[in-house]
């Protein structure tokens, strides 16, 4: 078995190549994870919105701001997905000659995806509260602005280590 | 920084000059009527009684609301050009003399304003009206057929019965079913006057001595008759109705008309609404005035700038005795901003916060300076930078009578717009990399307009660390503000313990990192710093935490203060997390540069030539239209977190009150002084 060849088989495959099908699969995921949570997030928010709209008309532009902050994990998603892009021969740069490269990509893509899609979620909640707190107390607009603002501190943390990675890869 | 300072003023005068005295406040604005506890029981022994003046402002409350009201009517049915801008134009200005005017006016126009009321209110009656009798003639429909009044029953001889069946019948099925369940009934007579999937109706006669047994019959089949059966034929009924539908439509055409007829009072209307809003913040102040028979008696705060002005005015007009008074160290003063033509701008994002508590200072003109850097990193592209400066002093030139807080927002942008350009041109970034695109794609030769300082994509990592840094240089300001803070009350030890310390332990151990082999490694970043700076950075260190615990917990003794002591060094897990959140200038400002190039690139997928051209100008408007605005608020929420998390964090707690002086809160006009 010492000199066991598998290409002596017959069965040859080269798993190198699927290194750019990896690092593919992690821009789409940061993409896509990050699209769902801004989705589900500013739907949330929008219905809390249209109903403080239906109350009071004069509020629109301040819901309005508050129902766009859990749309940035959706930005986010998109930048980190384009910057793959650009690194792994599909826009730009040149395609991982190994499994092993591609599954880096991958895994630096992770970070924005898993937390952009749940923290898209959570701080639609938080921007869901802080509607209701601006149809009660509209002065308290500043103040209501910075509860979401918190919790995409993470998504701004994930983005962060996400293009770090990416960018540093290619040099590996 | 700047919270301007306040005077209380005592005002005696005669009661003939009340009113023209009150008049002249409420235009003037500068005072904030508020009398000191305990007022009651010192002048209430006196001759002095306050007058009770709920009734009245109530009375011109409603009056306001009424004429709001009516040119709510007005607007719906009476069409008027709003200009798109109007928010912009600020209220009209309108002269004492014009004021006098309108408001011997305002009796008749209160009058009109209700005319215009109950005629909003005719016409939404016969709204209501036409739809109810619609509903009637789709009652009726069905019936059309008969030729008879729907209540007829019968003649001497027969027995008539006019109803509807649930179901879809002929009359031959009818006829059938009538025979089948009373086969001794004769002579029945049936005609089908509509049919439909879920109802027949019909008409049903038959000799008078069958008509019991007969009824009992159709029953038993589901006959029903029918729930507003009309006197008169149903297609004489149907007329009638529709005259009456037409009557009430002329009535709503001419309550319409007249309506439009009063289209050219608005204005006025507009302004009588406001006079009636102002008289009740009058008499509001009159009910708290202390009035002896001749004398009334008057106190508040001023704008200590202003008082000398107003007292020399009421002195010298209305013989009033004036006095001004520093107010005690106790009072709780109501706090009004003063800054510059830079500090003021950002007066609205601190009062979103709050406004300064009693000893604080207050911070605008340190953090406007941070503000538009920051704001100015997020957004970080010259062209959009451009446009919002462009678009902001567009409109400040251009309205001058706009209102002073929106005017101060447009500042505020405007130099926001300015700082974007400037970090736009150090990153080299317009509109995204257009410029090369653009070259490349149309004019076949690429055009690269090189960064000032350096891409962002290219090198992340510096600008995190250049973020890092602008971070610490913010959070240690805020430290200075405390120290600042806690020195104008002589509080030099606190000053050390709270913020000496901290800067000692925070700014050595940032040293000693940056001059570790770690973070050499790192950053690729080779700082000389020589071994003996970083011994003495780790030994200031040291004493910084050693003084934190020592002191932090200064209040509580024995063990415990040892114990927060403790938590209190733990602290600095808190500088790190701060820290670390300026990452996000980095990762703002990545996404406004990627998106603008995903734009740019979605741009050129039909490549050059005309139909290219085309493609590339309608994404590109609207792509960077949708980046701009997205990450505008993007730069706008998470500058205002770093100033209110991580800087008012370190030093500021607010609570102030707003200086809300007596004046005309009006929303159409504006009293200008002659």
């Amino acid at each position: 078995m010492e000199n066991f060849d598998l290409n002596a088989l017959g069965v040859v495959f080269d798993w190198d190549a699927l290194g750019v099908v990896f690092a593919l699969l992690g821009a789409v995921l940061a993409a896509l994870m990050g699209g769902i949570g801004s989705a589900i997030g500013v739907g949330m928010t929008g219905q809390a919105a249209a109903g403080v709209v239906t109350e009071d008309p004069s509020k629109f532009g301040k819901v309005l701001i508050l129902q766009l902050l859990p749309g940035t994990q959706g930005i986010y998603g998109l930048l980190i997905g384009f910057v793959t892009l650009t690194q792994i021969g599909i826009l730009g740069g040149e395609a991982p000659t190994t499994l092993a490269k591609g599954l880096l990509y991958l895994a630096a893509c992770l970070p924005m995806a898993i937390v952009g899609m749940v923290s898209a979620k959570w701080q639609a909640k938080a921007s869901v509260s802080s509607i209701s707190l601006v149809a009660k107390k509209p002065d308290q607009f500043g103040k209501s602005m910075i509860f979401p603002a918190m919790v995409e501190t993470y998504a701004v943390l994930a983005l962060l280590i996400s293009i770090l990675s990416i960018t540093s890869i290619a040099s590996l | 920084m700047a919270v301007v300072e306040m005077k209380r003023i005592h005002v005696y005068a005669l009661k003939n000059n009340r009113k023209k005295i009150l008049e002249m406040l409420q235009r003037r604005a500068a005072v904030e009527v508020s009398f000191p506890k305990g007022t009651d029981e010192e002048l209430g022994k006196g001759p002095f009684a306050q007058t009770d003046t709920a009734s009245a402002r109530q009375t011109f409350e409603k009056n306001a609301q009424l004429i709001n009201s009516a040119v709510e009517v007005l607007d719906t049915y009476a069409s008027f050009n709003k200009p798109m801008l109007a928010m912009l134009e600020g209220r009209k200005g309108i002269g004492v003399r014009e004021y006098d005017e309108t408001a011997k006016g305002a009796p008749e126009l209160n009058k009109t304003a209700s005319r215009i009321s109950a005629l909003g209110k005719r016409i939404t009656d016969q709204q209501a009206e036409i739809a109810r009798l619609e509903a009637q003639i789709d009652a009726l429909k069905p019936w059309m057929g008969l030729d008879v009044s729907m209540r007829t029953i019968g003649t001497g001889s027969t027995s008539v019965f006019i109803g509807s069946f649930p179901e879809e019948l002929t009359e031959g099925t009818i006829k059938t079913r009538i025979a089948e369940s009373a086969p001794e009934i004769e002579g029945v007579e049936v005609e089908v006057v509509s049919t439909q999937p879920q109802q027949t109706c019909v008409f049903v006669v038959c000799l008078g001595k069958y008509g019991i047994k007969l009824e009992a019959a159709l029953r038993g089949m589901g006959f029903t008759y029918p729930a507003a059966p009309s006197k008169t034929a149903p297609p004489d009924r149907v007329k009638e109705l529709r005259e009456r539908i037409k009557k009430a439509g002329e009535e709503i055409e001419s309550a319409k008309q007249e309506i439009m007829s009063y289209a050219e009072k608005r204005e006025e209307l507009l302004f009588t609404a406001d006079y009636y809003t102002m008289r009740a913040d009058k008499y509001q102040v009159l009910g708290e005035l202390w009035q002896s028979r001749h004398v009334f008696y008057l106190t508040g705060y001023i704008d200590a700038s202003e008082a000398d002005g107003l007292k020399q005015a009421l002195e010298q007009k209305y013989d009033a005795l004036v006095e001004l008074e520093t107010p005690s160290e106790d009072e709780e003063l109501p706090i009004k901003l003063k800054n510059g033509f830079f500090g003021a701008p950002v007066e609205g994002v601190l009062e979103g916060y709050s406004l300064p508590g009693k000893w604080e200072v207050d911070p605008s003109k340190v953090m406007c300076v941070f503000y538009y850097v920051l704001f100015g990193m997020m957004l970080s592209d010259a062209a959009y930078g451009f446009l919002i400066s462009l678009a902001c002093g567009i409109v400040l030139l251009k309205f001058k009578n706009i209102e002073e807080g929106l005017r101060k927002t447009m500042r505020m942008f405007f130099f926001c717009g300015i700082s974007t350009m400037f970090w736009g041109v150090m990153f080299g970034s317009y509109f995204g990399d257009a410029i090369p695109v653009i070259t490349r794609t149309f004019f076949g030769s690429e055009i690269n307009v090189p960064p000032l300082w350096f891409a962002p994509l290219d090198d992340p990592m510096r600008l995190m660390l250049f973020s890092f840094l602008l971070g610490i240089i913010h959070l240690f300001a805020g430290l200075a503000m405390q120290i600042y803070q806690l020195c104008r009350r002589g509080k030099y030890l606190d000053a050390l313990y709270d913020s000496g310390f901290w800067y000692m332990l925070v700014g050595g151990l940032i040293i000693a990192l940056v001059g570790s082999d770690m973070f050499k490694d790192m950053m690729n970043l080779d700082l000389p710093i020589p071994s003996v700076v970083i011994t003495i950075a780790l030994v200031l260190a040291a004493i910084g935490a050693v003084g934190i615990i020592a002191t932090s917990g200064r209040e509580s003794r024995g063990f415990k203060r040892l114990l927060k002591g403790l938590y209190g060094l733990y602290g600095v897990s808190s500088w790190l997390s701060d820290i670390l959140s300026y990452s996000r200038l980095l990762a703002l400002g990545l996404a406004t540069g990627v998106i603008a190039q995903v734009f740019n690139m979605l741009g050129t997928m039909a490549g050059g030539g005309i139909i290219g051209a085309v493609l590339f100008i309608l994404v590109f408007v609207i792509g960077h239209v949708l980046n701009l605005l997205i990450n505008l608020l993007g730069a706008y929420v998470h500058t205002n977190r770093l100033q209110y998390v991580e800087f008012f964090g370190k030093f500021y707690e607010g609570g102030g009150r707003k200086f809300e002086p007596f004046a005309a809160n009006t929303k159409h006009f504006k009293i200008t002084e002659e």
